[in-house]
């Protein structure tokens, strides 16, 4: 009996390709049921993300194994052999070792990123209670989610944010801690503020305050966020109880000023405040960041932060291939 | 026996710390630092436990008594509130300044080496020293607090955040919250300890000079928590401050 694994992902196929292949977590356990039926076929197990589709397979003969699911997947999508050139096929110790890479995020399109390890539990999950697989997939898999937890504590391949948006998350819960007692004001309604604020308060951020110079594009916005919709010539008022703000108007000159922070520091007691300028041209003063308690942050710096985390994790792959394959080579997997 | 404990407890602050140090370095938690601090607090209740035997007092009868009681004080303070607040890294920043105030306790002629029994003891007089000296702990973590706070500002402020130090450390605001209700504690202790003073008998000599240090500590974080809780005090400001009244209010033992 050997391991096989067929595959499409982000690199090998474009949307419109992978979303034929696509399968929802709840038939997850019935499609690898299925593939079990193949000819040849022992145990199955069908992994869908957003980004991939693969179907690992233990079978007495790859070749037939291979040509059998290529003819089922044509039947399924109605593709015919369209889809054939964006396969990738690999068989025994390859397909333990891609295995490997995709749960410990190598093979993500954000490198190193940790929601893969979670989707590719629940594809198992689904497939051991369809009772689609057995002896060899049981333990290659249990193997690989051991191998993606040694990758990702002995490495720093999921350390730092790699979007503008988590960088500005991580620094406000560096100031701030847990969000839950943090108030948002967003000037501008574009949508990079948006993004941003939404991950602010689905990690807690207690209210969102919205101002925008169309004011009913203001209230559209905070009614789809839950927050409040502020007057744009009344955003100062606000400045007073907030703890964080997110600039991003189309506005051509600054409309923070040094002086709009300047009076609402006594009514704010000194407390820190952390403004986040994502605008082109600056919505923020950079002599408001002077302010001893401002923290100032534009896109420049935030871009920059985040590119700096994806090349720190670039440069852990080496080390997370070395770690795959020491495991691998210990490991002896069945199969392979 | 009671210097080798106070040895013990030096050394395994130097590990402690230096153990602590190289974590945050490698950018993992000093997790290990609780526990060393824990056999520090041990080491340095058995030397005070000692002398306690000796004096038949409270162990505050030299400098170096009090340098070791400070030291246990802030030990003490660290193991209440780090773990509580999740601040395990204050513990290494606690550790360097556990092994000055010892170190200084080990040099000769600080710590009296054949200590006599007190004579004449009087309850005010030990519940000043006792609790102006806790209130100097909670002061002092007070001001490790403020260190780590400014740490922290520079590093946001001059957008260096790569580091396990920044990392490690942990958010501003929680700092700010520790820092202020140690402040509160600490000044709380200190108001009880310098009643203490006034209640208890005087002797002449030094206490003049004791008693107008002592004062001017007691008016200084009285002013500054005051002023932090009317009018409020920017991170930086109340650290800096925090930090300078620690460093200015050790004059008192001067006096002693």
């Amino acid at each position: 009996m050997e391991l096989l694994c067929l595959g499409l992902n982000h690199r090998t196929a474009p949307v419109e390709v992978r979303e034929r292949f696509a399968i929802g977590t709840t038939k997850l356990g019935a499609s690898s049921c299925e593939l079990v039926g193949m000819t040849g076929v022992a145990e199955a197990l069908v992994i869908s993300t957003c980004n991939r589709t693969e179907f690992y397979l233990v079978a007495i003969d790859t070749r037939v194994a291979f040509a059998s699911l290529e003819s089922h997947l044509a039947e399924q999508t109605k593709l015919d052999g369209r889809a054939t050139p964006h396969f990738y096929r690999m068989e025994k110790t390859h397909a333990a070792r891609h295995l490997c890479r995709v749960v410990s995020g190598l093979d993500s399109m954000m490198l190193g990123e940790t929601e893969i390890f979670g989707q590719v539990k629940v594809a198992y999950q689904a497939a051991l209670e369809a009772g689609a697989t057995s002896t060899v997939l049981n333990r290659v898999f249990q193997r690989a989610f051991g191998v993606g937890k040694k990758v990702r504590s002995e490495t720093s391949i999921q350390e730092g944010s790699t979007s503008v948006g988590n960088v500005a998350v991580d620094l406000a819960e560096k100031i701030f801690g847990h969000l839950k007692n943090s108030e948002v004001m967003i000037l501008g309604a574009g949508e990079m503020s948006r993004i941003t604020a939404q991950s602010l308060v689905s990690r807690g951020a207690r209210s969102i305050f919205v101002s925008n110079r169309s004011y009913d594009r203001a209230v559209e916005l905070a009614t789809d966020m839950g927050g409040t919709a502020v007057r744009f010539d009344d955003w100062q008022s606000v400045l007073k109880r907030v703890d964080i703000v997110i600039s991003s108007t189309g506005a051509p000159h600054t409309i923070v000023q040094r002086a709009d922070v300047e009076k609402a520091r006594r009514a704010r007691k000194y407390r820190p405040l952390f403004f986040i300028d994502i605008a082109v041209p600056r919505d923020i003063d950079p002599a408001v960041g002077e302010i001893e308690e401002v923290y100032l942050y534009d896109i420049d710096t935030l871009e920059q932060l985040a590119a700096e985390a994806r090349t720190r994790r670039q440069k852990q792959i080496e080390e997370c291939e070395r770690i795959i394959d020491a495991e691998l080579e210990k490991l002896r997997l069945p199969g392979t | 026996m009671d210097r080798w404990l106070l040895l013990s407890a030096t050394l395994l602050a130097v590990i402690g710390g230096t153990w602590g140090m190289m974590s945050v370095h490698r950018g993992n938690r000093s997790h290990w630092t609780v526990v060393w601090m824990i056999a520090v607090l041990v080491c340095q209740l058995g030397f005070l436990s000692l002398r306690s035997q000796h004096r038949a007092a409270c162990p505050l009868a030299d400098r170096g008594e009090i340098l070791v009681f400070l030291s246990w004080s802030l030990t003490l303070f660290y193991l209440l509130v780090g773990p509580a607040y999740r601040i395990s890294l204050l513990g290494v920043f606690t550790a360097p300044v556990v092994v000055v105030f010892q170190t200084m306790a080990l040099m000769p002629g600080v710590l009296d080496s054949n200590p006599q029994r007190i004579l004449g003891g009087n309850l005010w007089h030990e519940t000043h020293a006792a609790t102006s000296v806790l209130a100097y702990g909670a002061l002092a973590l007070a001001a490790v607090a403020g260190v780590m706070f400014l740490v922290l500002d520079r590093q946001l402020k001059e957008q260096h955040l790569q580091s396990g130090l920044f990392r490690n450390l942990p958010p501003v605001r929680e700092l700010l919250v520790s820092l202020e209700r140690l402040l509160w504690l600490g000044g709380a202790l200190l108001t009880i300890g310098i009643t203490a003073g006034f209640v208890m008998p005087h002797d002449g000599g030094g206490s003049l000079g004791h008693l107008i240090a002592a004062v001017s500590v007691w008016i200084g974080y009285t002013v500054l928590l005051t002023v932090k809780s009317v009018r409020g005090l920017t991170g930086r400001r109340l650290s800096l401050l925090t930090v300078g009244l620690f460093i200015l209010s050790l004059g008192v033992f001067a006096f002693v």
